[in-house]
């Protein structure tokens, strides 16, 4: 029988919706078990609903976005600073052999120690709050922004360097035209990277140098009060600011710039 | 090598004078910023008097179990995912919901459940660890070249020789790497979690003590030990089983020397 194509498009939609929640629904049934029938006294694990009103309540009253956006604030400013110094110093070690000579040891033995360990040291340098949280935020996206950029200017084909240089291009528009764009696919996913590693440095950061308000910070003051509920609701929040971050921000970016300019194929 | 020498050496040497410099200048106060007469003996000192190796064995311990657990769960998940559709499609989502929350903003919650200690750093490590090894994994399997399948298929392969001749050599750098990726997490994860979830020992707890008395020359010291143990972990270990295994087999080029 011949059948309307939109009713095959909607029950084709509708499978694919409870495939993808099908999996969410198990996990759920077994958290409501597991709460209900498990070791675990309710205040530790609270049931689906308790959560899901902890988490409408936070919203409604306007605390839960407030850390948020707290949160953002401070990843951005600290991924801003990290990607500025990391992308200059990975340039500068891709161009020049002297700086790759001097700051590839160093930079692969920082890259070792997580930038979460500085935590107490950055504490008794610039105090509680913002300012080492930032830093700290900061210096932990150096890192694989640097060395992806360096590895990202070293790939740039000689070939394209000498074509450009034979037709006479300046330094400036050597690193413009040529070296910038060449290396881009790799500095966006050192950028990528960084800022991944900036969002999870940053909440456990929030819980140590005691910021007054941000995610980390509600999740840890909660445990004080056993409060449970808010600490899974803040960590769903984390999960959706984490997902979104990939999602809107960086694939958007790689499609816009590297796939338009045919560097890499999509 | 001789120029990686001396350029390790330079690059080590300015380091240690910027430091030197630094800590000299008056910027902060010298509790606050030892200089290198002050950091060489205090880890000279926990080098003689063993307490060194007491914390790197607890948090060598913490994260081996943390990640042998992972990987005895993930790379089987994984496989499962890439040979079965079904599976693959219910833990996808899962796996995609989960993987972008930082394990430790677990750590209060373990805390809870677990108590401080050693089971809340395991915890942790399993997952921070799992996450990577389960999506490469996924990514070996489903990269492994149709044709070899088929191939070992046509000569009669068993379904268990299938197993162990094509679809786990052929996914294995993707597992490697896995697993070098949830090390790094890892890594992370157990340093944070030990400054959190206080016990005793760990280099992690080490580093967070001393800012109580103001030991910066023990944070310091700490600090460098993290850097050459993770640095060991990576060159070392994660490099030579892939020189060994893959490399050998000829699947990747691995960098020499």
């Amino acid at each position: 029988m011949f059948r309307p194509p939109t009713t095959l498009y909607l029950r084709r939609a509708a499978l694919a919706l409870v495939q993808l929640l099908f999996p969410f629904v198990v996990v759920a049934i077994l958290w409501e078990g597991f709460a209900i029938f498990g070791p675990f006294p309710p205040r530790l694990f609270p049931r689906i609903e308790t959560i899901a009103s902890a988490f409408v309540r936070l919203v409604v009253t306007g605390i839960l976005p407030l850390h948020a956006l707290e949160t953002l604030l401070r990843l951005a400013a600290g991924f801003l600073l990290g990607s500025l110094v990391g992308v200059t110093m990975g340039m500068l070690m891709g161009r020049y052999r002297w700086a790759e000579d001097l700051l590839v040891p160093v930079v692969s033995v920082g890259n070792a120690i997580p930038g979460l360990a500085y935590a107490p040291l950055f504490v008794l340098w610039f105090g509680l709050g913002n300012l080492p949280a930032v830093l700290l935020v900061g210096f932990s996206a150096t890192f694989p922004i640097v060395v992806n950029a360096w590895t990202g200017v070293k790939a740039v084909k000689s070939i394209w360097i000498r074509a450009a240089e034979t037709m006479g291009a300046s330094d400036g528009q050597l690193f413009r035209k040529i070296v910038l764009p060449g290396a881009l696919p790799y500095v966006l996913t050192g950028l990528r990277l960084g800022l991944a590693r900036a969002w999870r440095v940053l909440i456990a950061v929030e819980m140590l140098t005691s910021v007054s308000i941000g995610l980390g910070w509600l999740i840890f003051g909660a445990r004080e009060f056993l409060n449970t509920d808010v600490m899974l609701a803040g960590i769903a929040v984390i999960g959706l600011v984490g997902l979104g971050l990939e999602k809107l921000v960086f694939e958007r970016i790689e499609k816009f710039t590297v796939v338009r300019w045919g560097m890499l194929e999509r | 090598m001789k120029r990686f020498v001396f350029g390790t050496a330079a690059s080590f040497g300015l380091a240690a004078v910027i430091w030197e410099v630094f800590a000299r200048s008056g910027l902060f106060s010298p509790a606050l910023s030892p200089s290198l007469a002050a950091i060489v003996p205090a880890l000279v000192q926990m080098v003689v008097s063993g307490t060194i190796f007491v914390h790197i064995g607890y948090t060598l311990y913490r994260i081996l179990w943390g990640l042998g657990l992972a990987a005895l769960v993930s790379v089987p998940v994984g496989i499962l995912m890439g040979r079965y559709k079904p599976v693959e499609r219910f833990v996808l989502p899962l796996v995609s919901v989960l993987s972008p929350i930082p394990s430790l903003a677990w750590v209060p919650v373990f805390i809870l459940w677990f108590g401080l200690g050693n089971a809340a750093s395991v915890a942790l490590v399993f997952y921070a660890a799992t996450f990577p090894i389960i999506l490469n994994t996924w990514t070996g399997v489903r990269s492994i070249n149709r044709i070899w399948v088929r191939a070992a298929e046509t000569m009669g392969a068993s379904g268990g020789e299938l197993f162990r001749k094509v679809v786990l050599p052929g996914s294995l750098p993707f597992v490697i790497a896995g697993l070098r990726q949830a090390f790094a997490r890892s890594w992370i994860a157990v340093v944070g979690g030990e400054m959190i979830a206080a016990t005793s020992w760990g280099l992690g707890w080490v580093i967070f003590d001393s800012k109580e008395f103001l030991r910066t020359d023990v944070m310091l010291s700490t600090l460098v030990v993290i850097g050459i143990l993770g640095l060991a972990f990576e060159r070392l270990v994660f490099q030579a089983v892939e020189r060994r295994t893959v490399g050998r087999w000829g699947m990747i080029r691995t960098a020499g020397a």
